[in-house]
């Protein structure tokens, strides 16, 4: 006999047997919506249901066959009179440089069709022909909608004639020009033509230090610095691979620092993680109200020793007093090898770093040839300040210089004079202006420029000004009175100097040597240094980052999306906090369920005055007391994509100083982050290779650079004899590969703005980075080191799971290391294997093909590739609404930047590192016309050119004559992730520190 | 050498009988106008024409103001001949402002009396059609395609013959006594024997479907395969023309299809190179009147519009607004494909028309190729790298020729069929 039981299914059948009831009816209780699906928030208003949605997708699909029937008819339309130095389809090259009050270089603009669309290094440049993220990536700023498209007038548009006429009635005797270092000749004797008072300022200030260099030597200047004459580098808060002159620096640092017994020793003394830092051998963290008294202390010690007389100067901190002393030491040791930066605006901390390489005879350090790029004058500035203040003066003319961002004491006493501003777009400054001047961007202006002692270069346009705008030389001379056009002023300009060229060879270089200013070198005045004592309590700073340097591209969106080299956050600026203080502020940084990460913000006051809700973020490396923030955020008249990004570090601190006493309170708000890096340590894992000097002095490579071997009954096998694929025919024709040096590698992020360029890699915004959908093919990796290692763990006895989750911290005081990533093209590729529509394929010149036209987008490369570098299109970039603000794409102008020879990739395939295909091809092209064989370095990939280090080295392995092949075979070589038998065609370089 | 001075006996020879045989004559030679028209069009007709002053003197009549002899010596060397003092020379020489003549030493007397003898005939003109058709005229019959008629015909008379049968049929069942049966009774009962019959059913429905299928695929690869495309153009510019009668080299005009990735089409100052002189105000009707009243043909003027080119005074307007030409783009790849031209006409020293088809014969320009995927891949399969005499190749041609013992290396051997290289 049967009974009718019943049974619970759980507890809560029997508590709520309705619900329960309901939820058996309805097994998918939870219902996805088609919205979401789509992914677009108007349709989640819209009541449209599945019939609907099919019975539009039928229509579409309808519509879209038969819109496909139809050929559109294409118009060609060629030239009525053809220049003759132009052919469509091949690039013209033309020699200018870059100048924009911050950053220096030498460039080569490729023009296609007539459209400047990439900035390469001039190598031939006898002064900085590299170029920096900030450098490759003011291309794009040259199609920036946002700039002014006309003279205006009382806030409307007016005419050349009439603006010049209005402006010139304004500019009365006492008015003064407002600009930022001017180092350009011609600029230079059209202001002195204007025959007013002449004040220049910089919004990342070196005044102090030029001050010193001034009373020295009789002429406003910064010294010049040749590592290579170096052994020890002590740099202290100079973050002089960073901001110091665009990339100058860093192929001379790197080449000092080929791994070898006179490998220069690189030690840093800084409060917040710099790029510097980040490379430096040792690192000691002190807070930048601590700077003086670090030189002070090592000034002391050599002085003591050279017998001259010492400083007065507060005691050190306990935990950094060693430290400094053994820096002393190293530095007499190393003698005239040695070399002390100073980074701080401040005459004292530069007197001493000075005094300390003159007492050392130090041969790097020259005050003879010297660089005039940051020579704006904090006192002139706060003379100005109080004149108007006076009402002495009543109308300013301002050149190029937004000074009403970053400076608040100028911006609250707008009021009082009358603006006439000279400026590339109506920006904070140029907005309250009574008449503004629009400025042709450099690609489409004259220019000139006296970078450093015995160097003069020009600037030539490569497009007609796509605006209603002018040569600023032009319009300074306009408003002098003279007529003269921009090209005969820098004709004049070049003539009355002493360039060694005639005007067609100069022009066609970019550079000419020049008879240096007559320097007398003084004596430097020690009595008045004065050491000032550290902050005792919370330390705020201002510094620059490796993307927005002193915020000259503001409205750029790839100087957003570059993630900061150090951080690894893109599009934000924020304050940078050691774990310590975030602890004692409550502070926290978290990652959300869609891998994203959330902060806490804070509340900054500095004399009263309060920036609200600024995110923070928790920094290895940070010292303790002491936050940063980057300037060059918080703009509200850049244009779309810059305006309202971060916040304006300025309105806390002037240009003028560099630290200040802060009071800090955590406040409500949360801030997102867009971060594209969340694991911070290698976890004991031979990512980047990385060993000390002696170890790799000591040549033992089977040790330190040890080469992953299998078991198999023929013996050990390395990677490349165990395999289950048959090996691919690279013997004929060539064979590309790539070595990036590690060591040499400063993570400065110019390769990475110089693939986007290259390859039309889209920007996909701030949300889209969130959920790490960025689409950079190359990527910077940046990894701390952990306090916890494995032999730490054998040593203390620690169990495996506290191991692992403690060696997933990063130390507080962290060595760095940076490994840029692109696709390895594997020559056993495991993506091209999982493809179920052949799409990702191998060439025998050892690429990885990737065919977008035949991409289904089903990722499954993506999920099997080890390296993680295949990046998915999840949009149309270059249609879609949400990224209308940030894609220059969508723009008419922003769209001419796109490389012709490079396919815009639609929604729903995979892209990736091609390797600069298009230039191979093209290299190829050009031998075979031409009937000669390649040379090596003939052609390279856009990484490795924009490389201001030399890091990265790109050719033909199977050319034994090539340096890619010499640094193959080199010891310190190898793969990534060799132990996955991958065989990739990218090789790395051990990194070496100079360190015991 | 030794040719070179055989001919020139020949010529003084031949120049003697001349000479002695024409004495009586007006015009003291005898040219071939025909060779003398083409030898004018490649040498004088860019300075000269016959019936108007262009750059030098219109040349009607020219025989009849000066010698034999001295248009001789003017022709091949005019500046020798002012030298020489010659008055006639240096009064020409000034009424044309010293604009300097070419010297055409390369010109045997021959030549030069040909071109003469055409200056005398000038152009023949083109007999009206519709007339005498007897004049040498070959008639050419259209040859016609009448398979469908046969078809036809054919259909027609089975279906006679199958009623001349059924009426047979029933006749003869009338003749035995049964019932007539009609045709579509017989039909139908075919017809339900073959509905009925299952296997029949699937074969049928299988073959209908693959039918189906193969004809979907076909109209559906199809789809942007835009292969005899020809649109029409803002000028109606004859390749037939240009590059067949005119002998044009395709380089001439494209000349950035050696260079670049572009075969470019030839800015307006390209056509001016020519068009300058020629102006098509010389074209003649059916009737041998001149066509547009001795004004520039109107499709040659829409150049002169876009460029600013006074015709009267022969000059370029100063300060003029440009007009691009918009031709419309006949040859269009997707934007996923890289095409260089100088890759293959250059490094790959392929033919324009093996791609672009008789172009020198097509008076309205159209799209010849398919253009499509599996006609590149196929050209790749099947044309022969050219490594001879290009020093790039030269290290691994050996390699290639050991590894795939001599046979014929393809474009595909050497990577030409990996998607890479042409999808980036």
């Amino acid at each position: 006999m049967t009974e009718n039981n019943k049974y619970w299914r759980g507890i809560e059948d029997q508590s709520n047997p309705e619900l329960s009831e309901k939820l058996a009816q309805n097994e998918f209780s939870n219902e996805i919506s088609q919205a979401d699906f789509l992914g677009n928030d108007e349709l989640a208003e819209s009541s449209t249901s599945r019939r609907d949605f099919l019975k539009f997708m039928g229509f579409s699909t309808a519509a879209a066959t038969l819109a496909a029937c139809e050929a559109p008819i294409v118009e060609s339309i060629p030239y009525v009179v053809k220049p003759d130095s132009l052919t469509p389809g091949i690039a013209n090259y033309y020699a200018s440089s870059y100048y924009d009050g911050y950053d220096f270089a030498s460039v080569l603009v490729k023009t296609r069709e007539g459209r400047p669309i990439k900035i390469e290094p001039n190598n031939d440049a006898s002064y900085n022909g590299a170029t920096n993220a900030r450098v490759q990536a003011s291309v794009l700023s040259l199609y920036d909608g946002a700039r002014m498209h006309n003279p205006m007038m009382d806030g409307a548009a007016t005419s050349w004639g009439e603006a010049i006429a209005k402006a010139q009635s304004l500019l009365t005797a006492n008015s003064v020009v407002l600009t930022r270092t001017v180092i350009s000749p011609a600029v230079k004797t059209a202001i002195s033509k204007l025959g007013l008072r002449h004040v220049s300022v910089d919004a990342v200030s070196q005044s102090n230090r030029a001050d010193v260099y001034e009373a020295l030597t009789g002429v406003r200047a910064l010294p010049t610095v040749e590592l290579s004459k170096a052994r020890v580098v002590f740099a202290v808060g100079a973050d002089f691979l960073g901001d110091w002159d665009g990339e100058n620096l860093n192929g001379a640092y790197a080449a000092a620092r080929k791994p070898g017994s006179d490998m220069l020793r690189h030690i840093q003394a800084e409060s917040g993680l710099s790029l510097s830092g980040a490379n430096a051998d040792v690192r000691i963290k002190a807070k930048v109200s601590e700077y003086e008294s670090v030189l002070a202390h090592v000034y002391n010690k050599v002085a003591n020793a050279a017998g001259v007389a010492t400083v007065s100067a507060p005691a050190l901190r306990e935990d950094i007093k060693l430290s400094v002393e053994g820096v002393a030491n190293e530095l007499i040791t190393a003698g005239s090898g040695s070399l002390v930066l100073n980074g701080l605006n401040s005459a004292s901390a530069e007197k001493l770093a000075a005094k300390t390489n003159e007492l050392l005879a130090s041969a790097a350090f020259n005050t003879s040839k010297l660089d005039f790029t940051a020579t704006g004058s904090d006192s002139d500035f706060a003379a100005l300040l109080e004149d108007i203040k006076s009402g002495a003066v009543t109308s300013v003319l301002t050149l190029d210089t937004n000074v009403l961002h970053f400076s608040t004491a100028m911006a609250s006493l707008a009021d009082k004079v009358s603006l006439v501003s000279i400026a590339d777009r109506l920006d904070e400054t140029a907005s309250k202006a009574v008449v503004a001047l629009p400025m042709s961007h450099y690609l489409e202006a004259w220019s000139d420029a006296a970078p450093v002692s015995g160097i003069y270069t020009v600037g030539q346009p490569t497009i007609s000004p796509l605006f209603d705008s002018k040569s600023a030389v032009e319009i300074v001379n306009t408003l002098a009175g003279g007529s003269e056009s921009a090209v005969d002023l820098i004709k004049a300009s070049a003539a009355s100097g002493s360039a060694s060229k005639a005007w067609n060879a100069l022009l066609h270089d970019g550079f000419a040597d020049v008879t240096s200013v007559d320097v007398v070198t003084g004596t430097l005045d020690m009595t008045d240094v004065a050491v000032s004592a550290p902050l005792k309590g919370l330390e705020f700073y201002t510094y620059t980052k490796a993307g927005m340097g002193a915020g000259n591209n503001a409205n750029n969106p790839w100087t957003y999306e570059l993630p900061d080299p150090v951080t690894r956050l893109s599009w934000d600026n924020y304050v940078v906090m050691s774990a310590a203080d975030a602890v004692a502020f409550g502070v926290e940084v978290k990652a959300q369920s869609n891998g994203s990460m959330n902060g806490t913000t804070i509340n900054i006051t500095v004399d009263g005055a309060t920036l609200e809700n600024v995110p923070v973020w928790i920094q290895p490396g940070q010292t303790q007391g002491s936050i940063g923030l980057a300037v060059g955020y918080g703009r509200t008249e850049a244009g779309k994509v810059g305006n309202n990004v971060g916040v304006n570090a300025n309105e806390l601190l002037a240009p003028a100083v560099n630290y200040t006493e802060a009071t800090v309170v955590a406040s409500e708000a949360e801030h997102g982050f867009a971060s594209v890096q969340l694991a911070h340590t290698m976890m004991g894992r031979k990512i980047v290779n990385e060993i000390n000097l002696p170890t790799f002095l000591s040549g033992n490579a089977k040790e330190w650079n040890e080469k992953p071997t299998f078991e198999s009954y023929k013996g050990p096998l390395t990677s490349f004899e165990a395999n289950l694929w048959d090996d691919q025919d690279h013997e004929t024709s060539h064979m590309w590969n790539m070595s990036i040096d590690l060591n040499s590698c400063t993570g400065c992020g110019a390769c990475v703005v110089a693939c986007s360029l290259e390859n039309n890699v889209p920007v996909v915004g701030k949300d889209e980075v969130r959920r790490h959908r960025d689409m950079h093919w190359l990527r910077i990796d940046r990894y701390y080191s952990s306090d916890m290692t494995k032999e730490v763990a054998e040593e203390e006895g620690v169990g495996a799971i506290e191991k692992y989750a403690k060696m997933e911290v990063p130390s507080e005081s962290p060595s760095v290391v940076f490994q840029p990533v692109m696709c390895q093209h594997c020559n056993h590729a495991p993506c091209e294997t999982v493809c179920p529509v052949g799409a990702t394929v191998h060439s025998r010149e050892g690429l990885n093909h990737m065919a977008y036209n035949r991409c289904i987008g089903t990722r499954y490369c993506a999920n099997n590739c080890p390296y993680k570098v295949r990046r998915f299109n999840w949009f149309n970039y270059q249609v879609n609404d949400k990224f209308t603000d940030v894609n220059p794409s969508q723009d008419d102008y922003g769209r001419m930047v796109l490389n012709p020879d490079v396919t815009v990739r639609a929604r729903g395939v995979i892209e990736k590192c091609s390797l600069c295909i298009q230039r191979i091809q093209m290299g190829k092209l050009e031998a075979k016309k031409d009937g000669r064989q390649l040379t090596d370095g003939e052609f390279t990939t856009a990484c490795a050119q924009a490389c201001g280090s030399g890091a990265i080295v790109f050719g033909d392995v199977n050319n034994p004559k090539s340096e890619v092949s010499h640094l193959k075979q080199e010891e310190r070589s190898y793969h990534l992730l060799e132990e996955v038998g991958t065989q990739p065609s990218i090789f790395y370089q051990t990194k070496v520190r100079n360190r015991a | 050498m030794y040719t070179t001075s055989k001919f020139r006996k020949l010529s003084a020879l031949f120049a003697v009988f001349i000479f002695l045989f024409s004495a009586s004559t007006l015009h003291a030679f005898e040219g071939d106008a025909k060779n003398g028209k083409k030898l004018f069009k490649s040498n004088c007709a860019s300075c000269h024409k016959l019936d108007r002053k262009l750059v030098g003197p219109a040349l009607t009549g020219v025989t009849d103001k000066y010698s034999e002899e001295w248009l001789t010596k003017w022709i091949r060397n005019n500046a020798e001949l002012r030298a020489s003092g010659d008055e006639e020379a240096i009064a020409i020489f000034e009424e044309y402002n010293g604009s300097v003549m070419s010297a055409f030493p390369m010109l045997s007397d021959q030549d030069i009396f040909d071109i003469l003898q055409y200056t005398i005939e000038g152009d023949a003109k083109p007999v009206p059609t519709g007339g005498d058709l007897a004049g040498g005229t070959t008639v050419v019959v259209e040859s016609k395609d009448y398979s469908k008629q046969i078809t036809i015909g054919l259909g027609l008379l089975l279906f006679v013959m199958v009623m001349l049968l059924t009426r047979m049929k029933n006749t003869l069942r009338l003749v035995q006594g049964e019932d007539p049966v009609s045709i579509l009774d017989e039909a139908g009962w075919f017809w339900g024997r073959l509905i009925n019959n299952k296997g029949f059913v699937t074969v049928a429905t299988i073959v209908v479907t693959v039918l189906f299928l193969n004809q979907a695929y076909w109209w559906m690869s199809g789809i942007g395969v835009e292969q005899n495309y020809q649109p029409e153009q803002p000028i109606a510019f004859s390749h037939a023309l240009h590059a067949g009668e005119n002998q044009v080299d395709c380089n001439y005009c494209h000349s950035s299809a050696r260079h670049s990735k572009h075969s470019g089409i030839p800015s307006a100052n390209v056509c001016m190179n020519c068009h300058m002189y020629v102006d098509g105000s010389e074209i003649t009707d059916a009737s041998g009147n001149l066509k547009y009243d001795g004004e520039s043909s109107p499709e040659i003027a829409k150049i002169y519009a876009a460029i600013g080119w006074d015709g009267e005074n022969r000059e370029y307007i100063e300060d003029y607004e440009e007009q691009p030409i918009k031709w419309v783009r006949i040859h269009n790849l997707p934007d996923l494909v890289y095409f260089n031209h100088s890759q293959h006409v250059n490094v790959g020293q392929l033919e324009c028309q093996e791609c672009h088809g008789p172009v020198e014969t097509m008076e309205e320009m159209y799209q010849y190729s398919e253009l499509t995927m599996g006609w590149c891949i196929n050209c790749h399969r099947e044309t022969e790298v050219q490594f001879e005499k290009n020093g790039y190749y030269q290290d691994f041609h050996e390699e290639l020729t050991e590894k795939y013992h001599g046979e014929k290396i393809t474009a595909a051997k050497i990577g030409g069929l990996e998607c890479g290289k042409c999808h980036y």
